[in-house]
């Protein structure tokens, strides 16, 4: 998911992307591009999302009920698969964002120890 | 990876949507990827160059589509689907075994779920009554050996007041009577009831009423004689008029109202008859005239008696009331019949109750042995062929050794492997049995009817239909079969160390482990296979013993033609010349030999008797015949003194009788009977011995013949009697039957059409118990046989074809080839050898069980033992052969370049 990383092994780093989708379908239904293309805009082109990694964490998150998908008209009229957040997939937005404040903040305390 | 239900259910939706899925992934892809290419070309790559870098970025599309699949695939579903197309597959291509395996075990759960249902509807099956558990059924018990369920009406009556052991009582007897149809009379199956039996089986009419006590009086209710009819009659005879209730019926030439309709499903306490009309107990008199068993009394024992027990009774308190009330009831009831009682206070005469809630019917007693027994034996070949495709699949899969363990070595783990195994077995034992079960229901149903065959007379229905009982039977037997066939070779295959697997297979260097559990199987299908074709020569040898004890008659070409005059006008002389020119119209067909009459066809479980006494001395029983004249003639009895009965033998003219040979040693040891005279106990009538004729079987081909004597028909005082036509005929039969019927409509146009019936019918009949364990005896031994050896012959075929190359280093040592044959062959020998031994051990136990189904022969007969072990040794022989050829002539040089 992120450039440094080849391989998604590790929970933690794909439940960070997951975090990630889930955050940037908060705001409204998207299509798998325009996800990849959010998160790469709001990160100050600091992360950017393969596609390898993308479309496995968007069916994961579907299929776990976090996600539901629809297939609509994209900007230029041409078919797309839109995702949006269920009610579940919400709950578990506040409950991964809420965990990972507190897990930054830990790891900040370490780092900032003399 | 934790399976909560949105996933569950979208794996199963990817299932069905399996190309659809396929092309929305695809049409996703694509789209992201236009959207990247005309985002590098807005950055300034050209069309293809755009189109190069989208496509490099993205990577292998297969290799896409098969991540996406494999997030959405129900892996464990699909293995599953792979593995019973697989399984399929593996067992199309040795059709032999599969065929084989699926008629084995066809076979073996067929036959038990068959005789389950019979055994259900006779022996298990309750009525569907409410509480049934309720019924009681009362019996008269003694010093002597059976029970008594027959009743004489002033017994009943006596148990009838007894309000503080029952909260009703009834009685019943199911009998044919004659009904007036269009024409004549016409005899349908019906049954007299008392006062309480409506209400005691608590079932309601689905029109009009049923019959209460005020019907159960002997002229009826003030509105007329009642009868209720069943639902079948009112179908058959009214054609369903709703009109029905208050038509009238004319049974036994009285007219009779009917008063109700029972529904179907409603058959009485008697589970083996459908009675199609019911009247009261107190109208028998009409029913039966010119009989009359009610003014018989203690004399006539004929009633079936049930009820149901009081409140808060046990079975075990009412026994014990009834012991202590037996004796009073019967000295007042009895208060007519001094002799009787002084016999039932000598051998210790009470009445018992026993549960009624299967109803009530004497076949049952009779045949719950033999069915108990065909049980077992179908429970034998089960075993059998469970054992059998267990222990030919250990081998088969045996013999896939290097291909599971190959597997194994690529990353399948053990779980797959053996459930890929269990399905293989799985699927033939479910194919086995569903063909099994869906068999079963027609099996029985015929089995019933042969089985029970005559036993009843007419009108003796069993109703095999399966109900829950017999479904969860069958279901335990599929899921124990299956279990047994699936699992033992399962685990048993891929136990062991991945090294050795792969190492084993065909190489000499093996020493081949000793699979253990597989000579045990199949040393117990031996022992089982020896029990069962022991059983099968122990009943065919009793059968065919029976068959030609000869009957002391020659029942070939007489046949037997049942009149029933009891309703027509005629009796006294007037009937007996009806008699003699019925007789007169048959003797001139072509082909009749001589024709005569008998009051009881022997054989048919129809029996009388009287004591006799020499003036002044003891007084034995005898069994009774009323017959006419050429009687023994017909029937080839051999006369030996006197002379036979002639139509002038009547009463006026002193009465004669003949008695049989053990009669004449019993009265008369030591002087000719001729001229003699015996006194019949009871009335004290003098008769004159005529003749002395040959011994003949009476009730049972079975039974010795027992001491017998014979009245002519014209002496027999009975009004109105009903005879059989006994008719000896070289010629064809069918034209006797039309020419009775023409006789008798012209002659007795009242009487209902005479039934026509073979004397060898007869005796077949009699037998058909034995005839039928011994055909189905037989039958399962010798699908034992076949069993047995087709599974040492294929077990010892897989496991000789994995010593290949042993087999030809040997050779190619210097081994000969019989040797390499007796090898081979000694695997064999040796787990036979076992089971021979098993099996005649128990044989020799178990088979004292079966001492008393046995006619004339030991359940040891060495004959039948020896010859028994000898087929199955030969068998086992002849299986081993093949393989052991085959063996022997492998070349040394091939064998070894296979290593």
């Amino acid at each position: 998911m992120l450039r440094e990383e080849t391989q998604d092994s590790g929970d933690l780093i794909q439940g960070t992307l997951e975090m990630l989708v889930l955050k940037a379908l908060a705001r409204g239904p998207l299509h798998g591009y325009a996800v990849a293309e959010w998160i790469h805009q709001t990160s100050q082109q600091l992360l950017k999302v393969e596609e390898g990694a993308l479309y496995p964490a968007l069916h994961r998150l579907e299929l776990r009920g976090l996600l539901s998908a629809n297939w609509g008209a994209s900007e230029n009229n041409r078919r797309a698969k839109f995702y949006q957040l269920t009610a579940e997939g919400k709950k578990r937005l506040n409950t991964e964002s809420s965990r990972w404040a507190r897990l930054s903040a830990a790891v900040a305390f370490v780092m900032q120890a003399t | 990876m934790s399976l909560n239900l949105n996933e569950f259910l979208g794996r199963t939706k990817s299932l069905f949507r399996k190309r659809r899925m396929n092309r929305e992934m695809a049409e996703e892809l694509e789209f992201h990827q236009s959207l990247l290419r005309e985002r590098l070309v807005r950055d300034g790559l050209s069309q293809s160059q755009a189109r190069a870098t989208a496509r490099r970025t993205f990577g292998n599309t297969a290799r896409w589509h098969e991540r996406l699949h494999e997030l959405w695939q129900f892996r464990t579903l699909e293995n599953l689907f792979r593995d019973i197309t697989f399984s399929i597959r593996l067992l199309r291509k040795t059709p032999g075994f599969t065929v084989i395996a699926l008629l084995t075990l066809a076979l073996g759960v067929g036959a038990n779920t068959a005789v389950f249902s019979l055994v259900n509807s006779l022996l298990l099956r309750p009525l569907s009554i409410p509480r049934g558990d309720e019924l009681l059924v009362i019996g008269m018990d003694s010093d002597q050996p059976n029970i008594g369920y027959s009743f004489p009406v002033p017994f009943f009556r006596g148990l009838e007041s007894k309000h503080e052991l029952f909260q009703n009582l009834f009685a019943f007897f199911s009998t044919t009577m004659q009904v007036r149809g269009q024409s004549a009379n016409e005899t349908i199956p019906g049954t007299l009831v008392s006062a309480d039996y409506f209400t005691a089986l608590e079932s309601p009419p689905i029109l009009g009423r049923y019959l209460t006590p005020e019907d159960d009086r002997p002229s009826g209710s003030p509105e007329g004689l009642a009868a209720v009819i069943s639902e079948g009659f009112w179908q058959s005879w009214f054609n369903r008029s709703p009109n029905v209730i208050g038509s009238r019926l004319t049974i036994a030439n009285t007219a009779f109202t009917v008063v109700g309709v029972m529904p179907k499903r409603f058959i009485g306490a008697d589970p083996l008859r459908r009675p199609s009309i019911f009247v009261p107990l107190s109208t028998e008199p009409i029913i039966d005239a010119p009989q009359d068993m009610i003014k018989a009394g203690t004399h006539a024992w004929w009633i079936t008696v049930m009820g149901r027990r009081q409140n808060g009774l046990t079975l075990e308190q009412i026994n014990v009331a009834l012991k202590s009330i037996s004796m009073p009831i019967v000295r007042d009831a009895a208060s007519d019949n001094p002799s009787q009682i002084k016999r039932f206070e000598k051998e210790h005469y009470h009445f018992v109750a026993e549960s009624g809630s299967r109803g009530f019917t004497y076949i049952r007693a009779s045949f719950r042995k033999p069915l108990v027994a065909l049980f077992c034996m179908c429970g034998g070949i089960l075993l059998l062929a469970c054992l059998n495709l267990a222990s030919l699949l250990m081998a088969r899969g045996a013999a896939r050794e290097r291909e599971l363990a190959t597997r194994l070595a690529m990353g399948a783990t053990r779980r797959r492997l053996i459930q890929q195994l269990l399905i293989e077995s799985l699927l033939l034992a479910l194919a086995g049995t569903a063909i099994g079960l869906t068999l079963a229901p027609l099996v029985s149903q015929s089995l019933a009817v042969t089985l029970l065959g005559g036993a009843g007379g007419d009108g003796v229905h069993l109703d095999t239909s399966p109900d829950l009982r017999v479904f969860s039977f069958a279901a335990a037997i599929a899921l124990f079969s299956t279990g047994l066939i699936g699992l033992i070779p399962a685990i048993h295959a891929t136990s062991g160390s991945l090294n050795e697997h792969i190492k084993d297979g065909q190489h000499a260097a093996s020493g081949h482990r000793r699979n253990r559990l597989q000579p045990i199987m199949l040393a117990s299908e031996v022992a089982l296979a020896l029990i069962l074709v022991v059983g099968a020569g122990l009943f065919a040898t009793s059968l065919v013993r029976l068959f030609t004890s000869g009957a002391g008659f020659n029942p070939k070409g007489v046949v037997n033609i049942s009149l029933s005059m009891d309703k027509q006008p005629l009796d006294g002389d007037p009937l007996m010349r009806l008699y003699q020119q019925i007789g007169e119209g048959l003797s001139h067909q072509p082909g009749v030999s001589a024709v005569s009459f008998a009051r009881i066809i022997p054989l048919t479980h129809f029996t009388w008797d009287e004591d006799h006494a020499r003036p002044g001395g003891v007084s034995h029983d005898l069994y009774m015949n009323g017959v006419g004249p050429s009687y023994f003639q017909a029937m080839s009895i051999p006369m030996y003194q006197g002379r036979d009965f002639r139509w002038s033998d009547t009463i006026p003219s002193g009465r004669k009788l003949i008695i049989n040979q053990s009669a004449a040693h019993l009265f008369f040891p030591n002087q000719s009977p001729i001229g003699q005279h015996l006194l019949r106990g009871g009335k004290k009538d003098d008769f004159e011995i005529v003749a002395v004729v040959g011994d003949a079987k009476y009730e049972n081909l079975r039974d010795t013949p027992p001491a017998a004597a014979y009245v002519p028909i014209t002496q027999i005082e009975d009004k109105k009697p009903s005879f059989n036509v006994v008719v000896k005929t070289a010629g064809p039969i069918a034209p006797l039957a039309a020419t009775a019927r023409t006789l008798t409509t012209r002659l007795a146009p009242d009487i209902p059409a005479p039934v026509l019936t073979t004397m060898e019918n007869a005796v077949q009949e009699n037998i058909s118990t034995e005839r039928v364990m011994a055909m189905l005896s037989v039958f399962f031994a010798c699908c034992a046989l076949l069993v047995t050896g087709i599974g040492l012959y294929g077990t010892l075929a897989y496991n000789t074809s994995r010593r290949t190359s042993e087999i030809g280093i040997r050779m190619a040592l210097g081994a000969k080839r019989s040797s390499v044959m007796a090898l081979v062959f000694r695997s064999n020998a040796v787990v036979a050898a076992f089971g021979l031994a098993a099996g005649l051990a128990a044989a020799l136990a178990a088979s004292r069980a079966l001492s008393s189904f046995l006619y004339e022969t030991s359940p040891r007969d060495p004959w039948i033992i020896i010859s028994a072990v000898l087929s199955l040794g030969i068998i086992a022989s002849v299986a081993s052969l093949y393989p052991a050829l085959r063996a022997a002539r492998i070349e040394p040089i091939a064998a070894i370049r296979c290593e």
